[in-house]
């Protein structure tokens, strides 16, 4: 059982759906929020999540001034899949200073699509980083806020130094269904996660 | 300390229930750094009682939450955050939601949702933990993003 108070229905419409998620990440203002807008059934939403003593280490000195309790906006919208199913959306905070929340939010995820904007492509070193090395299975992103990319795709994987296996794609964040076949194509990698995974177990 | 955080003055008087003040009217907020006005100046202990840590602590925020029907008449009979968690959950909802609704910290959310659930007044549904090797589950999804035109 992994609903721990579920109680027994009186109907089968009283059962809550089952909710499954996608991390989207990447550096400040690259397009994470305008992303999730895009294909959200509702309005993205946005709570507060506190910064706890050990994350106010990571702070960078110099960076950020001497304010060690601070809260840190994270933002998120759904999608139904169907009435059993729904699919959450969410938002890493911007600055890389909040990555201690990426544990929480990476926790049972499905994937991640990692966005990327060619003028400040180091931004988005610390989220690749953080889910290859937990073994979350991620898709590279670059948003197009044009629909043109001025650079060569593998000029941008020799840059950003990913994986050959990590799938580098282009999408454009403001557009429905652009984004949809981005989150397309984090699931692909997610299943060929799993049926590696499955495999490898047969073998053993 | 000349923080803001160091005020322990009254929390400002507002006789409006946050969930009906602002209840998902436009997108959120862009701004990626906290010091969100909207946010309750009720210190977070004052909501839970002194407990920060959730019954469950492990809690996820995507876990959808649902008013147990059979407790909705006895709700009446709840005050103030914990009332508007049993309104608001009337469908289902994840913890995320009831945070960014009543506009509670997330950890607060954590805490009063499990205590509601608990206490019978919450049906949860956390998801799978096999999840990310349920290839059903993932063909599913994708199915259901296929969908989307």
């Amino acid at each position: 059982m992994d609903f721990k108070t579920y109680v027994e229905p009186t109907g089968r419409e009283h059962r809550p759906p089952t909710p499954v998620k996608i991390v989207i990440s990447g550096g400040f203002g690259v397009g994470k929020t305008t992303a999730v807008s895009a294909i959200s059934e509702i309005p993205p939403l946005s709570t507060e999540a506190a910064i706890t003593s050990v994350a106010a280490q990571i702070d960078r000195i110099g960076e950020v001034p001497a304010k060690t309790t601070t809260t840190v906006a994270l933002d998120f919208g759904c999608i139904t899949i169907d009435r059993d199913l729904k699919l959450y959306l969410f938002g890493t905070p911007g600055q890389d200073r909040f990555g201690f929340m990426w544990q929480d939010l990476s926790r049972g995820a499905l994937g991640a699509l990692v966005i990327v904007d060619t003028r400040r492509l180091d931004d988005c070193y610390p989220a690749v980083d953080y889910f290859e090395q937990i073994g979350l299975p991620h898709v590279v992103a670059i948003n197009c806020f044009d629909g043109v990319l001025a650079h060569d795709l593998d000029d941008v994987r020799w840059a950003l130094a990913i994986s050959n296996d990590t799938p580098l794609i282009t999408f454009d964040a403001r557009d429905k269904l652009s984004v949809r076949d981005a989150l397309l194509a984090v699931l692909r990698r997610t299943r060929d996660h799993a049926k590696e995974r499955m495999l490898n177990r047969y073998r053993t | 300390m000349t923080d803001e955080s160091s005020g322990i003055g009254p929390p400002s008087a507002s006789s409006i229930r946050p969930y009906l003040a602002r209840h998902g009217d436009g997108p959120a907020q862009q701004a990626d750094d906290g010091d969100d006005p909207n946010v309750s100046p009720l210190r977070p202990y004052l909501l839970t009682a002194g407990r920060s840590e959730p019954i469950d602590d492990t809690l996820e925020i995507e876990a959808q939450v649902l008013t147990n029907q059979l407790d909705a008449a006895s709700a009446e009979r709840l005050a103030f955050e914990h009332r508007d968690i049993v309104t608001l959950c009337a469908t289902p909802v994840s913890v995320a939601e009831v945070a960014a609704k009543l506009r509670l910290h997330i950890g607060v959310a954590r805490v009063l949702v499990a205590d509601l659930a608990a206490a019978g007044y919450l049906v949860v549904r956390r998801p799978s933990s096999g999840l990310p090797e349920d290839l059903d589950m993932i063909e599913k999804v994708i199915r259901g993003l296929q969908d989307i035109r």
